[in-house]
């Protein structure tokens, strides 16, 4: 440690105050539950500038065994870029910028501390787009979410991150600088949703599109079963759209009653369609959308300047928490046709457990949505929150029900790696990591196996005595 | 036209609470993007204030929190990118409060508010020499308090007491005569404007500087004041309220005035050869949403090419110069106008237009020590050299 503060100065610090900051991401979990169990304050923070230094830093964490934990734009909540055995943090976020475009091969070379929106605003100028990026863009890194699953906006079309990836500049735990490719040993694809526990991306070659116009749609429906048949209308029509979200009726309510959505959308299931492409091909799908769904007396279709807003809002579906002031739930990898059923069941959950389940999602893949169901809750009632907490296990329980499983694992999914991974696939990732990180010092209590007090089977019990005890009590952080 | 985005400002502690760390706020930082470390994201130093306040761990309250709290301009880019809207301006206003409220505010805080107490502006002049600048105009008693003058000049701290900002309020003084306004000034019964004390968390003491001058310019009978300083301008448009109710007060900034002279054709501009960029105040753009009034004066004067910078309007970077910066972290706040001067750099632009002087001081600083050849002018002074 005192041999890395000397090397990067004023770029490494231990200090308590700075360090706690880096024990932390978007999951308002409380201290009583986490620093009992885990180590979540690192012990030195380094900010490296390039692939060099931190391969330097990876050198002398191997030689000694120390673990590693890669951070950049910290924009998860399953702890994945969070120590949970303290050690070093590498803050990514100093290898950033651009540093090739190739007009030929349709490529950009990016350095993986980038956030998706830097790289966007940099392209669109220059007449190319991303071909898909999460919709948490302004914050999350180029490198961050090849190392998660890599869906969200654009995958429909386009489809994961992983596929449109060329090739990755990786720095291996031995400190071994790589350029993979699909070619290579060990594959690009072994590092994809990898969650940073095999080495750290430090530069990625990626397909871009030309920029293209783009059209709006918005939906609205007075019955789910009606926006799942919608929905397969639009995924199996010969133009595939760009982006596809939908929400449940109290997402509506919710974003109502903020005054961020059409006072007209409340009480109603919204499918928002975006589409990309010439001119002709936008002709076509307008043509198509008032064909399938003009004349449809139950469906409402909303004024295109209605579906702008929402395109443009893509990014802020956090909104929703200001009706909170803490919100808690699952994002769940579903087919999209149990979505129905799905949402049902949630309802059937919110009703028995007296809780205000909200849910929205994107279609990310023909067959799979990204979906995200959650409620609002008091993080500052500590008692009630923590029963609060059992209520995810649930929302989870009805994801698995019918057919999905959280998206992403990190820490505090893996309690559900087997719903995750069958048990080969798992053994083999579990191969992988012995393979590439013996000594296992990685972003290590994530991803491959849960930690003693998250095993499958006491985590069932502690959740479904927690349940049991809100529901009798009928407390939540809420009230 | 102002164009302000409102939010709701539910409290310190609630909108702490309502923060999803998404992290939005970080690459618009200037703060974070010099400083390099999680303690300096607004989202990180919000979670910092709700441990400190919403979970009542006061005790945590520590020296390098206070230090980062310090460490930033209130330029507002945060509020612009927050995810979940919150008025992170408001929310660093509050929290410095806060601090003060605890005794535990920077000790050039407490001298700049020692200094307000005792002078009355923010430099170690008397007030009575506010004028001083004005000896260089070809009738300075034009600026004598008068009472029933048509318009009211509120000249501002930065322009009446330090001499590189001196210019402006001349260039002002000399255009509102050529177009024949009928002004006046308070001269010496002008006391700052309160905001260097809003900012460092001196609430209540603004509050008599705002009412002094309210009282004065309810005295002189003036109906209509002009601010050159967005700071200056934002306090008697939003602070000011309530000591206004029941006065009837126009109140505008230069640009909006000088708009308002050039559609009248009251101002004749000749040609000016010049690439000419704008950088927004973040209190003139962000804080009360005029964006266009500078671009249509600049855009009205022929022979002047605009290029807009890389990040401009609501996007737009801030200067270093704000938030009271300067005084606890001089070095910080440059470092921060070299971003913008490599903006500036980026689009070729001779000549450097802002309407804060504040902002042009900070820029000229900046442009400067990288030996760039470009001006950094006043948008009134840019008026006033199309008008010769």
């Amino acid at each position: 440690m005192e041999k890395l503060k000397q090397q990067f100065g004023v770029r490494a610090t231990d200090s308590l105050f700075e360090c706690g900051f880096y024990s932390r991401d978007m999951a308002p979990v409380p201290s009583l539950l986490v620093d009992p169990l885990f180590n979540t304050r690192p012990d030195i923070v380094v900010r490296p500038v390039d692939a060099v230094e931190t391969a330097g830093i990876l050198k002398t964490a191997f030689a000694d065994n120390i673990p590693i934990t890669p951070r950049a734009g910290a924009s998860t909540v399953y702890f994945n870029s969070v120590p949970v055995k303290g050690g070093i943090v590498i803050d990514l976020n100093l290898i950033a910028g651009i540093e090739d475009i190739d007009e030929a091969a349709m490529t950009v070379t990016v350095r993986a501390g980038t956030t998706w929106l830097e790289l966007e605003k940099y392209l669109n100028p220059l007449g190319f787009a991303l071909k898909s990026f999460p919709s948490s863009a302004p914050a999350a890194s180029i490198g961050g979410w090849f190392s998660m699953m890599g869906y969200g906006i654009g995958s429909i079309k386009y489809g994961s991150l992983l596929s449109q990836v060329q090739s990755i500049e990786v720095i291996l735990p031995t400190g071994e600088c790589r350029w993979l490719t699909n070619d290579t040993k060990p594959p690009l694809a072994w590092f994809a949703a990898s969650e940073g526990t095999l080495g750290i991306i430090t530069r990625l070659t990626l397909e871009i599109r030309r920029l293209s116009s783009m059209k709006h749609f918005l939906l609205a429906f007075t019955d789910v079963g009606e926006m799942r048949r919608a929905l397969e209308s639009i995924i199996n029509a010969p133009v595939v759209p760009y982006n596809l979200h939908f929400a449940d009726k109290r997402y509506a309510l919710a974003m109502q009653s903020l005054g961020f959505s059409p006072s007209d959308t409340a009480s109603s299931c919204t499918l928002g369609i975006d589409y990309e492409g010439s001119r002709a091909e936008l002709d076509i799908v307008q043509n198509m959308i008032i064909r399938l769904f003009g004349d449809d007396r139950t469906i409402r279709l909303f004024p295109e300047e209605e579906a702008r807003r929402e395109w443009t809002g893509k990014f802020n579906a956090l909104r929703l928490k200001r009706g909170g002031p803490s919100v808690l739930g699952g994002e769940i990898w579903l087919p999209v046709k149990t979505l129905p059923g799905y949402l049902a069941d949630i309802k059937k959950k919110a009703d028995c457990y007296g809780l205000d389940l909200i849910s929205y999602g994107h279609v990310v893949t023909r067959e799979r949505a990204a979906v995200m169901t959650l409620f609002y809750t008091n993080e500052t009632r500590i008692g009630s929150y923590i029963l609060d907490l059992a209520m995810v296990k649930k929302i989870h329980d009805v994801g698995y029900r019918h057919g999905g499983w959280p998206y992403g694992v990190g820490l505090w999914n893996t309690p559900y790696l087997g719903r995750i991974f069958t048990l080969p696939y798992l053994n083999e990732l579990r191969l992988r990591k012995q393979m590439l990180d013996g000594r296992g010092i990685m972003n290590p209590g994530k991803l491959y196996r849960a930690p003693f007090f998250l095993n499958p089977v006491s985590f069932a019990v502690g959740m479904g005595t927690l349940a049991a005890v809100r529901r009798i009590t009928g407390r939540s952080g809420r009230r | 036209m102002r164009e302000i985005i409102t939010k709701p400002f539910t409290g310190m502690e609630d909108e702490a609470l309502i923060c999803g760390r998404c992290g939005y706020c970080r690459s618009a930082c200037p703060v974070y993007n010099v400083v390099g470390w999680e303690s300096a994201t607004p989202r990180g130093k919000i979670a910092k204030a709700k441990e400190i306040f919403s979970q009542g761990k006061q005790t945590e309250l520590s020296a390098e929190f206070v230090q980062r709290m310090a460490q930033c301009t209130l330029c507002g880019a945060c509020a612009q990118e927050c995810s979940t809207g919150i008025d992170t301006r408001k929310m660093w206003l509050e929290l410095r409060k806060r601090i003060a409220a605890l005794g535990r505010e920077p000790k050039a805080y407490k001298a700049l508010r020692d200094n307000l107490q005792e002078k009355k502006n923010i430099s170690n002049f008397s007030n009575d020499e506010r004028l001083e600048w004005a000896q260089d105009l070809d009738d300075p008693a034009v600026l004598k308090p008068r009472a029933g003058a048509a318009v009211g000049y509120f000249v501002g701290c930065v322009s009446s007491f330090f001499p590189q900002a001196a210019q402006v309020p001349l260039a002002i003084a000399e255009i509102f005569s050529k177009a024949g306004v009928d002004f006046t000034s308070l001269g010496g019964e002008e006391w700052c404007c309160g905001f260097p004390l809003i900012s460092t968390g001196f609430v209540d003491e603004a509050r008599q500087f705002i009412r002094h001058n309210v009282d004065k310019i309810r005295q002189l009978g003036i109906h209509t004041l002009v601010a050159s300083c967005p700071s200056c301008y934002s306090v008697w448009k939003e602070d000011s309220r309530e000591a206004l109710q029941g006065y009837d007060l126009e109140i505008l900034h230069t640009t909006e005035y000088l708009v308002r002279l050039i559609k009248e054709g009251r101002l004749s501009l000749q040609e000016i050869p010049e690439t000419v960029t704008y950088h927004d105040p973040c209190d003139l753009g962000r804080t009360s949403g005029i964006y266009d009034a500078p671009r249509e004066i600049i855009r009205s004067i022929p022979g002047v090419r605009f290029v807009e910078l890389p990040h401009h309007r609501e996007q737009a970077l801030c200067c270093g110069g704000g938030g009271t910066l300067q005084s606890v972290d001089a070095a910080l706040a440059a470092k921060i106008a070299r971003l913008r001067a490599g903006e500036i750099r980026s689009v070729g632009a001779t000549v450097v237009v802002s309407a804060c002087q504040q902002c042009e001081q900070m820029l000229t600083a900046a442009v400067r020590e990288a030996k760039m050849p470009v001006r950094v002018l006043d948008v009134s002074q840019l008026v006033l050299e199309a008008m010769d």
